[in-house]
């Protein structure tokens, strides 16, 4: 169940409370199958980058944040606009992420105004 | 402590393009490694050939057996290893492994790539699929991640991005003097520091390139007059999500890997002579001394800039070039850095490049952006 689940949604286990973002069947604390999943919101950049060099079907430049949520809920994603380290982010509107075999949609990351 | 010796050594120059195939350059590797030993095909008890994607980058399967046809080696055991950039060191893995337990007493490790072979934007998307699922579809490259490690490491300790060049300068300056490099010229910290920006605050300069090779050694139980003893070799996983190491400049991989590998051969960061270092980007150089405790967090930029890590330093790192400017053809790579440390240990490196009397040295080879470390300490025996 969590394959298909958009990109601004992290889970929880419903056993032990713990919260990740990278899918996997189970929980790696307690290894309930127990799972739901939620939709982030704001975040704080911790590092970006602008990468120059993409693969194909990847707009270049991409600029890209590590973010950190609540819970320690850690991700890296396109940001939408400049935001760099300690600023505050959210998603923003829905949009292509990666065109191609393998394309890719949802919110990219915003700053909070 | 393991009972394997490296006997013979031998590769092929690394290359932004070689018309050979996986299974020539392999061979040609192969060959030059047994003639080092004296060791006669027919003699190998097990072939171990560490190589990424022959698959995808030139059509070819069945790697290992297609070597051991063209050697002429009969009977013996025979794999491919694969694990990424790592994939070299882990076929070293497995060859001491098989001759600890007695399964092999001879064994040829070949690694090799021929990541030109494929279109440029067909061998980029390869390597960008062993990233996790969630981080392909936001476009995340392994360029990506040392972007954003190198991003918070200058803040973090407030370095400027020369720092980083200067890694680049001083590997470019030892591959100058080594005629199996990819870039035999030495490079200004100015064109490191004004190169087309890749992934910033990462420039071209701080980035490995495409390539081409092999190289390969034979590991014996037998000790031979000149035979390298492998004191340790083990590996560890890290994330597969980068995102997921609670510190963006933590690689626990390396950290676990380097720690076991000096416990097994009961030395400690002072015993090691010259390190070998997976310096896909010179990023990773600084982060992987720290975490391997030669540095304390922040301090490896400073150590670099102040010489300690060059050839005459206190620790001379990458004395072949790195991945950086000797090249990375990928499933080679750990291969390599045994054969230089092979050739440092045995004084057989050329003066230009030679580290004054090593006893021991250290190589890591990493998989991916650390989801995966393999660490070796050789030693005079």
């Amino acid at each position: 169940m969590t394959r298909d689940v958009p990109t601004d949604h992290a889970f929880v286990c419903e056993s032990c409370g713990n919260r990740w973002y990278y899918t996997r069947e189970r929980c790696s604390k307690c290894r309930s199958t127990a799972v739901h999943s939620y939709q982030l919101r704001e975040g704080t950049v911790v590092t970006a980058t602008t990468v120059h060099a993409t693969p194909p079907g990847v707009r270049s430049p991409n600029r890209l944040g590590m973010v950190r949520f609540d819970g320690d809920v850690t991700i890296v994603a396109q940001l939408g606009d400049d935001s760099s380290a300690g600023d505050t982010v959210e998603f923003g509107s829905v949009t292509v992420l990666r065109e191609g075999d393998r394309s890719a949609s949802g919110p990219r990351l915003v700053g909070l105004e | 402590m393991t009972d394997a010796f490296v006997t013979g050594v031998g590769m092929t120059r690394f290359e932004s393009e070689n018309n050979g195939s996986a299974l020539e350059l392999a061979e040609r590797a192969a060959w030059r490694a047994l003639s080092d030993a004296a060791v006669e095909p027919a003699d190998v008890t097990s072939v171990h050939v560490g190589n990424m994607a022959a698959e995808a980058f030139e059509g070819r399967t069945g790697l290992e057996n297609a070597l051991c046809g063209a050697l002429g080696v009969e009977g013996a055991i025979a794999d491919r290893i694969e694990n990424t950039s790592a994939s070299g060191a882990s076929a070293v893995l497995r060859a001491v492994h098989a001759l600890e337990a007695g399964a092999s007493s001879r064994a040829l490790v070949v690694g090799v790539e021929t990541m030109t072979a494929a279109e440029t934007e067909a061998a980029t998307e390869l390597i960008s699929r062993l990233v996790h699922d969630r981080e392909y579809a936001q476009g995340v490259t392994l360029p990506s991640f040392a972007g954003l490690a190198a991003d918070h490491y200058l803040r973090t300790y407030d370095v400027d991005p020369s720092a980083l060049a200067e890694v680049a300068v001083k590997n470019h300056r030892n591959a100058a003097a080594n005629p199996y490099a990819q870039f035999q010229e030495p490079i200004t910290l100015e064109e490191a520091r004004t190169s087309p920006p890749v992934a910033e605050p990462l420039r071209l300069y701080d980035c490995c390139p495409t390539s081409d090779g092999a190289a390969a050694i034979v590991l014996e139980t037998a000790p031979k007059a000149d035979g390298i003893r492998v004191a340790s070799i083990t590996g560890a996983t890290g994330t597969h999500a980068v995102a997921e190491r609670p510190n963006p400049l933590a690689i626990e991989s390396v950290e676990r890997a380097g720690r076991r590998a000096m416990v097994d051969a009961n030395v400690t960061q002072n015993d090691v002579d010259v390190a070998c270092i997976h310096d896909a980007f010179t990023i990773l150089e600084l982060l992987e001394l720290e975490e391997l405790g030669f540095y304390d967090p922040g301090d490896a930029w400073q150590a670099t800039v102040a010489g300690e890590t060059a050839l005459d330093g206190r620790l001379p790192v990458n004395p072949g070039g790195g991945l950086k400017a000797r090249g990375h053809p990928l499933g080679a790579t750990g291969v390599a850095q045994i054969i230089e440390l092979t050739w440092q240990l045995r004084g057989d490196a050329p003066e230009e490049r030679r580290v004054e009397d090593p006893q021991a040295g250290l190589a890591l080879n990493v998989a991916g952006f650390g989801n995966n470390a393999v660490c070796t300490i050789l030693q005079v025996p």
